[in-house]
């Protein structure tokens, strides 16, 4: 059905993180594993590329909740970038904007990191 | 006619053999010499026809015995060997006595009752080499015992004509050889031998070759000029052929069997193993259709290996993605079958994809410490739909490897354990699925005591209120707050997640604005007290969006405010407008940012128009190209259908959702609150 990928890449000191396709409660226990892993990597700047995620769901926007804490209390963060006008609505509608750094694009999102270094 | 006949012979088999036994019994006690044709032709007929109903008898009777052909074999030999006593005996005492004392009554009785000692052993005897004719045949050769059969009569009967002329003995001699040719060639049915265990053979082996000289004997004393050929010959010269011809049979038959057992004990072993490696794959099929266990059958499938297949231990292992676990072991210790395990598979670059025969002798060093030295050892993959989900290991201390015949059984009962392995997995899904489905059953049956029953009404706010649950409960929830006489308050809210825990969550959060409700009366400060509330018992991932208002419903004021839920319709003439004052959902964020991002907003209503309250599951519903039903195609529902009774829209609406979303399982619950205010009333 619908498929979900994702992949890991770092850029600098900051771990870019590329979701596509659709991220459910099916499929978010995936970018969990991600997540999980950069925690053990004490790996805490991460940028989330939404170039080819076609869907989240509430499931999907409960990852980052669950880790947003985390990296802020170790001086990181999760910026997201690169989102579709019909993904970004529903983070939109949640208020997301106003806990989170959203940016155009990705290189944007990993510059600010360097800024607050 | 015939069928009548056969079954009176075989219904009444044991009546009628005794009324003729009596029958013959007082013909030869009235008359004991059988001086003239017709009282021998009578007699002859008398002995026949006893005999025949006799055999009819004994053949039902045996025909029950026939799993166990050794304990027929040794019954006829006790009755051979009773005759061979019979004979001897009579050799030795009447031996010497002429014939020709007369007939006295004791004389004719002990004769007749002798006769009928050697009729019931005769037919019993030849009653089992029926059976053991019979026995694992697979084709029809009832043919070729009928016609045997045909030929003992016809020897029997030839003997009258013997009687009306001595020199007339040549088609008895041409019967009685005839039949002996048929009983040598009826004789090499001897299949059943093969299926016999080594033990039993050996057995049958020493039981046949003494048979077969006791009946060589008993023939020969029969042949003889002795007492005993006289008393049987004058009684009834047929019944001296038959016995001599069972005799005959008797010597043919085990001789032949003798023979083939012999040839038969080297492969015995063989064989024995090969049946029990069928009735082992037999007990399995019963089993994983039965235990649901699978370590139970892992067990049971080690220990049948090592038993089938020669081998000194053996042990199962399970292949998950990421490690190798030991599922049961046999003659092996855990420690030592994990470590020539992982010696094998360790490396991961054998997958051993079929199976594979390992000479150990490299690595022996690495296993002498467990106090196991295996030097053959066979692995077996457990695979389904080529898959490998484990492998069965089958070891032996001595250097001889697995023959081809081994390494498939151990192949057929790793293919057995990956069998019930699936079926294992498949079970266990199919109880979680279950349990999942009750659990969706008690969260639908909290959302359903959770929401209203009923919409409050009053003459100037009319209210009508949908709710279209999905298979998975979404977690959306509404409710009306009779705040005053003027004051309706009302709250249309949606959990993250689905199943059991948004419905506790649901019940919670219908708690928390039940309770507040009472006691606050501004929308936004409402929120926040929830969102505090909520904030200390939500787990990190999830979050509730919710708006909140209240209604005057004297002057047509409308205050709400929003928390991360979809915007609110308002209708207003031709006019529709989605109003989305910002906000962010319950749980998201503490006080203060919460409370900053809150806005409250004040509508004044006019007559006629209408405020609409929804939630995700309409925007989000999908058609099959995974497109969003959407803001737009809402709107034009509601604008189209606004002169309409508030049913009619929410008819409407779902009409056109179900169109939309066609093929496509409601993936959310689907809540539409619809307000309209009635200024003139």
């Amino acid at each position: 059905m619908a498929e979900f990928n994702v992949n890991l890449r770092g850029v600098g000191s900051v771990s870019v993180i590329d979701v596509k396709g659709y991220l459910d409660a099916h499929t978010a226990p995936e970018l969990e594993n991600i997540f999980n892993k950069l925690l053990d990597e004490r790996q805490f700047k991460v940028v989330v590329n939404f170039d080819e995620l076609k869907y989240i769901s509430s499931a999907g926007l409960g990852v980052f909740m669950a880790y947003v804490e985390t990296m802020r209390e170790n001086k990181g963060d999760i910026k997201f970038s690169n989102m579709k006008e019909n993904v970004y609505n529903i983070f939109d509608l949640l208020g997301f904007p106003i806990l989170y750094e959203f940016y155009k694009e990705e290189k944007e999102a990993v510059y600010k990191f360097g800024d607050q270094r | 006619m015939r069928n009548q006949l056969k079954n009176i012979s075989r219904s009444r088999g044991l009546e009628n053999a005794i009324l003729l036994s009596i029958l013959l019994f007082l013909f030869n006690m009235i008359f004991p010499l059988h001086d003239t044709n017709v009282l021998a032709i009578i007699n002859e007929l008398l002995v026949f026809l006893s005999v025949f109903f006799l055999y009819h008898y004994v053949h039902q009777f045996l025909n029950t015995k026939v799993d166990s052909p050794l304990t027929l074999i040794l019954n006829a030999g006790i009755l051979a060997a009773l005759i061979f006593f019979i004979v001897s005996i009579a050799n030795s005492i009447l031996g010497s006595a002429d014939n020709s004392r007369g007939i006295g009554f004791f004389n004719s009785l002990f004769s007749v009752l002798l006769a009928f000692v050697f009729i019931g052993s005769i037919v019993y005897i030849f009653s089992t080499f029926r059976e053991l004719f019979f026995l694992r045949q697979k084709r029809d050769l009832s043919t070729f015992f009928n016609t045997m059969l045909v030929f003992f009569a016809l020897t029997f009967f030839s003997n009258i004509l013997v009687l009306f002329d001595p020199s007339f003995d040549y088609p008895q001699s041409a019967f009685y050889v005839v039949t002996i040719v048929l009983i040598c060639l009826n004789s090499t049915r001897v299949s059943w031998i093969a299926f016999l265990t080594k033990k039993q053979k050996y057995y049958l082996l020493i039981i046949s070759v003494i048979l077969s000289t006791l009946f060589g004997i008993n023939f020969a004393t029969f042949i003889n000029n002795s007492i005993m050929r006289q008393i049987v010959y004058t009684f009834s010269p047929g019944l001296h052929t038959l016995m001599s011809l069972v005799m005959i049979y008797g010597t043919i038959n085990f001789g032949i069997i003798f023979f083939t057992t012999l040839f038969h004990l080297p492969t015995a072993e063989a064989f024995d193993r090969k049946a029990e490696e069928v009735s082992s794959l037999m007990d399995l099929t019963n089993l994983i259709t039965q235990v649901f266990d699978f370590k139970e059958l892992a067990e049971t499938i080690t220990t049948i290996t090592t038993r089938v297949c020669n081998s000194d231990s053996a042990w199962l292992v399970l292949k998950s993605a990421a490690n190798i676990e030991l599922s049961s072991v046999h003659n092996i210790g855990y420690v030592d079958a994990d470590k020539i395990t992982n010696n094998l598979l360790g490396s991961g670059e054998n997958d051993y994809d079929s199976i594979g025969i390992i000479q150990y002798d490299s690595i022996i060093s690495n296993t002498n410490e467990g106090g196991q030295i295996f030097k053959s050892i066979a692995i077996a993959p457990l695979k389904v739909q080529k898959k490998i989900n484990g492998y069965l290991f089958a070891a032996r201390h001595r250097e001889n490897n697995f023959d081809r015949d081994e390494k498939k059984a151990v192949q057929a009962f790793a293919d057995y354990a990956a069998v019930a392995l699936e079926n294992a997995k498949l079970f266990e899904e199919s109880i979680e699925k279950e349990r999942l489905e009750k659990e969706l059953d008690v969260a639908r049956d909290i959302q359903k005591k959770i929401l209203p029953s009923t919409v409050p009404t009053s003459n100037r706010l009319e209210i009508s209120a949908l709710f279209v649950p999905a298979f998975e409960v979404g977690g959306d929830y509404y409710d009306f707050f009779e705040l005053s006489d003027d004051l309706l308050g009302f709250v249309v809210a949606d959990v993250s997640g689905k199943g059991i825990s948004s419905a506790f969550i649901m019940a919670e959060v219908k708690g928390i604005f039940e309770s507040l409700s009472k006691i606050i009366t501004n929308p936004k400060e409402l929120l926040i007290r929830v969102n505090d509330t909520l904030k200390r018992s939500l787990d990190k991932r999830n979050f509730v969006t919710a708006i909140y208002g209240i209604i005057n419903k004297k002057n047509g004021i409308l205050n709400f405010a929003r928390a991360g839920h979809t915007p609110i319709l308002l209708c207003s003439g031709e006019r529709i407008e989605s109003i989305q004052p910002p906000g962010i959902g319950l749980g998201l964020d503490y006080n203060p940012r919460f409370a900053s991002s809150l806005k409250e907003t004040e509508i004044q209503l006019k007559n006629n128009d209408i405020i609409i309250c929804y939630s995700d599951g309409i925007t989000e519903a999908k058609n099959h190209k995974e497109e969003d039903f959407g803001y737009e195609r809402l709107d034009t529902i509601v604008l189209n259908n606004r002169g309409k009774s508030l049913d009619l829209i929410s008819n409407a609406v779902m009409k056109e959702l179900s169109l939309f979303s066609k093929n496509h399982s409601q993936h959310d619950d689907i809540t539409l609150v619809i307000f309209k205010w009635n200024q003139n009333n």
